[in-house]
C-alpha cells in the first residue's frame, strides 16, 4: 500500500474531523422517508403520505398490538375532542401538536415518553381566533449541522421556531423566536387588520423547503359572515433561520396582477378569503410550489364579487425562489357551493403513452382527481368547459361553464343520480326518500343528474329547503387528503360518497351581515355556521349557567327530510376508498371503507335484510407503504366481530382486498403516520371523538415477533 | 385461594347487579313536561349550529337519527352530558346549567324516540348507570 502524501493525509484529517463533527452534533443527510423517518405532514414535500418501510404487511397487521399511547387532556385548559394532527419523526424523536392550546410536544418515538412540550398562551387572541383546535401538527428544518428546529403556526397567528432538542422558541428566529403572521396582512383596498381581533389564522401546517417555510391562511368558515369585506389571503415564505420575510402572494390579486379583472366592478378591493388552509406541496428540484386556494368570501353567495374571481378555488403554481405566479387552473369559477381546494396537490412521475411525465395530481370534494403537467399546467386529459344552469338568486351572478375532467371518471360521486343513487333497501324506503327529496331542487339537465354545481336557492320553509348538493361542504376527499405510490404513479383517495347538501341561502337578521343573502332558509331561525372547534380554545372563559334565558328562538323543532327513517337518502357505499393508476387515467380498484354502520345494521326495517358492507361516510386521511394502504374508519361501530370502537384496517395495494385491521377506541380524526426506529416499525394515529379525547396511538408488531430492540 | 373465591363471588355480584339495574335509554328516563323545558333551551343554545330539526348541519352533527344513535351508542346517558358540559354551546362552553343540560338531553332522547316515563332525567352522577342503546333490548320487544 502507498503512503498517503502529507498532503493527502491531512485532508484525510480534516474530513475525519468533519466527519465526526457532522456525526456527533446532528443529521449530515437530510431526513426522509427512506431512512425510516416522516419529516413533512405528508411524509414528503410532494404529498405522497408514502413510506417505503415493509415490516408491517399483510401477513402481520392483525398482530399490531398497541405501542404506548399519548392523551392530550392536559395540553390546555379543557380536553379536545377533535384531536388532527400527523406527527413527524426525524432522528427517533416525534414532533406534534395537541390540546386546546395546540402546544407543541416533543416524544420518544420508541416509547411514547414526553420529552419536551412548549405552550404559548395568547389570552383574547387565541380565543378570537377563527380556526382553533389543536392544529394539524408542526414542521421541521435543520442546516444539518446541528441545528434542527421545530416550526409551527399558534391559533392566534404566529410563526414559532422552536429548539427541536429543547422546545425553548428560538431568540434569533424572528422576535424572541416568534413571527407575528398578523403582521402584513390586510382586508379591503389594502389596510391593515387588528392584531388581537383580526379575522386570519392556520390550522394546517407550515411547509418547510431547504431553507424556506411556506406559510397560508385561513378565515372564519364562510357559510355566515358579518362582511363580505373579510381579511383577504396571502401566502409567505420566511427564512428558516431568521424569520425574515422572502415573498408574498396575493391570492386576490391586486391592480395590475394577472387576474385582477376577473373581480368586475373593482369588488377585489372589497372581498376577502381565497385563504390557502391545507397543505402546501413543492416540487424542491423544479422549484415550483403548488397552492391549493380556497373559497372567496361567501361560501354560498357571490353577489358582491362579480366574475370569476381568481384564484379562488383555483390550483396555482409559484415560484419557490420569488413566489411569482407560473400557472393557475382554475377548478370551479365564481365559486358558490364551498368545495375550496380541500387536501395537498399530490406530485408524481410518470410515463403516459410511452413519454415521462411530471404530473400534479388534485384530490377534491367533487371525486374529480384533476391531473396537470406541473412544469406548464396544461391538463394531462382534456378538463371540459361545460355549460352549466344558472340560479335565480337576486343579485348573483353565475359563470356559465365550468370545467369538467374527462379523465380520471369520477372515484366518487360528483352529484346525486335521482332516483339511481337514491336508498332502495325497501320500495317503501325509496318511495318515503322521493317524497323526502321533493322539498329540494333538483337541478338540470347537466352530467351528474344535474346536482353538481346546482345553484343555492332562496330557500324557503314553505317551498323548497335547498337545492341538492353532494359533496360540496364535506363529502369526497377533505382535509386529510390523497396518498399516492411514487413508484407505480397510483394515488389512493379516501371519498365520503353520502354527504348530502341541499344549499340555500336567505337574508340574515338584520344587521348581522353586510350580505343580503348567506346560508340559511327563509322561515327557520337564523344558524350561525363556526368552523369546528372555536370557542374551544384555552384561554376562552367559561361564563356561569345563564341567569336570564335568551330570547326564545322563532317557531318549534321542525321534521327533517334530509334522512329517511334516521338512513341516509342516498345508496351505498357512503364511502369508499379508490386506487387511480395514473398511467393510464383508469380507477385501478375502490372499495367500500369502513364497517356498516349500527343505524343499517341494526335498523328495524331492514331486518332479515343481507346488505353489502356499506362503508362509512366521513373524512379519513390514508399512510401509503411498500404494500399497504391503510386507513382508519370515521365512525365508531359495535359488530359481532368487535366491541365498540373504531378499525385502522389495511388494504393490499395491488387489489384493494383488506387484509388486517386492528381495534380503536374512537374513531380517527388526523391521517396516519409510520417510521422505523430500533428496528421497528410504527404507525401513529390520532382518535378522537364523541365522549373520547384527543388521543394520539402508537402500534407496532411484538417485539417477540423477531424484532431487536437495538436503537439506532 | 378464599381470597380470589371471594373477589370472584364479589365480580359475579356486581355482574349480576348490573344486569338488573343497569336501565337503558328505553326505560322512560325522563319526563314529558322536562323535553318541553329542553325544547325551549335546545332553540335558544342548541339549534343555531344543530338544526331546528336536529338534523345537524354542514359543520355540525346531527343529534337524531342513525349517526347520532351510532354514535353514542353503548355510552351512558352520563358520558353525553359531560361532553355538553365540558364543550358545549362552542361560544361559550358550560352555559348550560347541570339541570338544563339534563332538559336538553331530555329532548334530545324524546326526537330519537326513546319514550318517556314518570321521573326527570337527573343532573348527577346517576346519569353514568343509563346507557344508550341504538336498539331496543330484545327483553323489551312486544
Amino acid at each position: 500500500m502507498r503512503r498517503p502524501s502529507p498532503r493527502t493525509a491531512l485532508l484525510l484529517l480534516v474530513l475525519t474531523l468533519l466527519g465526526s463533527v457532522i456525526g456527533t452534533s446532528g443529521q449530515s443527510t437530510p431526513p426522509s422517508t427512506r431512512a425510516g423517518e416522516w419529516p413533512h405532514y405528508t411524509a414528503d414535500l410532494r404529498g405522497t403520505k408514502y413510506s417505503p418501510l415493509d415490516q408491517i404487511d399483510a401477513r402481520n397487521f392483525n398482530q399490531l398490538e398497541v405501542a404506548w399511547r399519548f392523551k392530550t387532556d392536559s395540553l390546555g385548559t379543557r380536553p379536545e375532542y377533535k384531536l388532527e394532527g400527523t406527527p413527524l419523526m426525524v432522528g427517533g424523536t416525534l414532533y406534534t401538536t395537541g390540546g386546546t392550546r395546540r402546544s407543541v410536544v416533543a416524544l420518544d418515538a420508541q416509547s411514547g415518553e414526553l420529552l419536551w412540550v412548549h405552550r404559548y398562551p395568547e389570552g383574547a387572541r387565541g380565543a378570537a381566533a377563527p380556526r382553533q383546535l389543536s392544529g394539524r401538527g408542526v414542521a421541521y428544518w435543520t442546516d444539518g449541522r446541528g441545528d434542527e428546529r421545530i416550526l409551527y403556526v399558534t391559533p392566534g397567528y404566529r410563526l414559532i421556531a422552536l429548539n427541536a432538542k429543547t422546545g425553548v422558541p428560538l431568540p434569533s428566529f424572528g422576535k424572541g423566536g416568534v413571527v407575528d403572521l398578523k403582521v402584513g396582512v390586510v382586508y379591503g383596498d389594502g389596510k391593515p387588520i387588528d392584531l388581537e381581533k383580526g379575522e386570519i389564522g392556520l390550522h394546517s401546517t407550515p411547509t418547510v423547503v431547504k431553507d424556506t417555510i411556506i406559510v397560508g391562511s385561513s378565515m372564519k368558515e364562510g357559510m355566515t359572515i358579518e362582511t363580505h369585506n373579510n381579511t383577504k389571503g396571502l401566502v409567505r415564505a420566511f427564512d428558516a433561520r431568521t424569520g425574515k420575510l422572502q415573498w408574498t402572494f396575493n391570492t386576490i390579486p391586486r391592480p395590475g396582477e394577472p387576474g385582477n379583472d376577473t373581480w368586475l366592478s373593482g369588488s377585489w378591493a372589497v372581498n376577502g378569503n381565497t385563504g390557502v388552509w391545507t397543505q402546501i406541496t413543492v416540487d424542491e428540484e423544479l422549484g415550483l410550489v403548488y397552492l391549493p386556494v380556497e373559497s372567496p368570501s361567501s361560501d354560498y353567495y357571490g353577489g358582491k364579487r362579480p366574475g370569476n374571481n381568481l384564484y379562488g378555488e383555483s390550483l396555482v403554481c409559484v415560484d419557490l425562489k420569488t413566489g411569482q405566479r407560473k400557472w393557475h387552473f382554475q377548478l370551479v369559477h365564481h365559486p358558490i357551493w364551498d368545495h375550496d381546494i380541500s387536501s395537498a396537490p399530490i406530485l408524481l412521475d410518470v410515463t403516459i403513452d410511452g413519454k415521462p411525465r411530471k404530473l400534479v395530481a388534485q384530490p377534491s370534494k367533487q371525486t374529480f382527481l384533476y391531473v396537470f403537467d406541473r412544469v406548464t399546467g396544461e391538463p394531462v386529459w382534456p378538463i371540459v368547459e361545460t355549460p352549466v344552469p344558472p340560479g335565480d338568486v337576486p343579485g348573483e351572478w353565475y359563470a356559465p361553464t365550468q370545467p369538467i375532467p374527462t379523465r380520471p371518471m369520477p372515484y366518487g360521486r360528483p352529484g346525486l343520480k335521482i332516483p339511481d343513487e337514491v336508498i332502495d333497501f325497501t320500495p317503501e324506503l325509496r318511495a318515503q326518500a322521493m317524497e323526502n327529496l321533493k322539498h329540494y331542487k333538483w337541478g338540470g339537465n347537466f352530467p351528474f343528474s344535474g346536482t353538481l354545481y346546482n345553484p343555492p336557492i332562496v330557500g324557503n320553509v314553505n317551498g323548497l329547503l335547498g337545492a341538492i348538493n353532494l359533496g360540496n361542504a364535506a363529502g369526497g376527499t377533505n382535509w386529510p387528503g390523497a396518498g399516492a405510490d411514487p413508484e407505480t404513479g397510483i394515488v389512493y383517495a379516501q371519498a365520503n360518497l353520502s354527504a348530502f347538501t341541499p344549499e340555500s341561502v336567505a337574508p340574515p337578521p338584520a344587521g348581522f351581515s353586510d350580505l343580503p343573502y348567506q346560508a340559511g332558509v327563509v322561515g327557520q331561525p337564523f344558524r350561525l355556521r363556526v368552523a369546528a372547534g372555536t370557542g374551544t380554545y384555552a384561554d376562552v372563559r367559561q361564563s356561569a349557567a345563564a341567569e336570564t334565558p335568551a330570547p326564545a328562538a322563532a317557531g318549534a323543532a321542525q321534521p327533517a327530510f334530509n334522512t329517511v327513517e334516521g338512513l341516509s337518502l342516498v345508496k351505498p357505499p357512503y364511502g369508499v376508498l379508490s386506487a387511480i393508476d395514473l398511467r393510464s387515467g383508469e380507477l385501478k380498484w375502490q372499495v367500500p371503507h369502513g364497517d356498516t354502520p349500527d343505524v343499517v345494521r341494526n335498523h328495524p326495517k331492514l331486518k332479515g335484510l343481507t346488505i353489502p358492507k356499506t362503508g362509512q361516510g366521513g373524512s379519513v386521511g390514508v399512510l401509503v407503504t411498500k404494500t399497504l394502504v391503510v386507513a382508519g374508519d370515521p365512525l365508531v361501530t359495535t359488530t359481532p366481530q368487535h366491541p365498540r370502537g373504531a378499525m385502522m384496517r389495511a388494504y393490499d395495494k395491488q387489489t384493494g382486498q383488506e387484509v388486517g385491521a386492528v381495534w380503536m377506541p374512537a374513531p380517527v380524526s388526523g391521517s396516519p403516520m409510520t417510521y422505523r426506529v430500533g428496528g421497528r416499525q410504527y404507525i401513529v394515529i390520532a382518535v378522537s371523538g364523541g365522549n373520547y379525547s384527543g388521543e394520539y396511538i402508537a402500534f407496532a408488531l411484538p417485539a417477540s415477533a423477531g424484532q431487536t430492540s437495538t436503537r439506532e | 385461594m378464599r381470597r380470589a373465591a371471594l373477589a370472584t363471588a364479589c365480580l359475579a355480584g356486581m355482574v349480576l347487579g348490573l344486569e338488573a339495574a343497569d336501565p337503558s335509554v328505553w326505560d322512560g328516563v325522563y319526563t314529558a313536561e322536562q323535553t318541553r323545558r329542553g325544547e325551549t333551551a335546545y332553540l335558544q343554545t342548541c339549534a343555531s349550529c344543530h338544526g331546528t330539526a336536529l338534523e345537524g348541519g354542514d359543520m355540525t352533527p346531527p343529534l337524531v337519527g342513525g349517526a347520532f344513535t351510532s354514535n353514542w351508542n353503548d355510552l351512558t346517558v352520563g358520558d353525553l352530558f359531560d361532553r355538553i358540559r365540558t364543550t358545549m354551546p362552542l361560544d361559550n362552553p358550560g352555559r348550560l346549567s347541570r339541570t338544563q343540560t339534563a332538559d336538553v338531553i331530555a329532548f334530545v332522547l324524546k326526537a330519537n324516540n326513546w319514550p318517556a316515563g314518570p321521573t326527570e332525567l337527573p343532573a348527577d352522577s346517576a346519569l353514568k348507570q343509563i346507557r344508550i342503546a341504538a336498539v331496543k333490548p330484545p327483553s323489551q320487544e312486544q
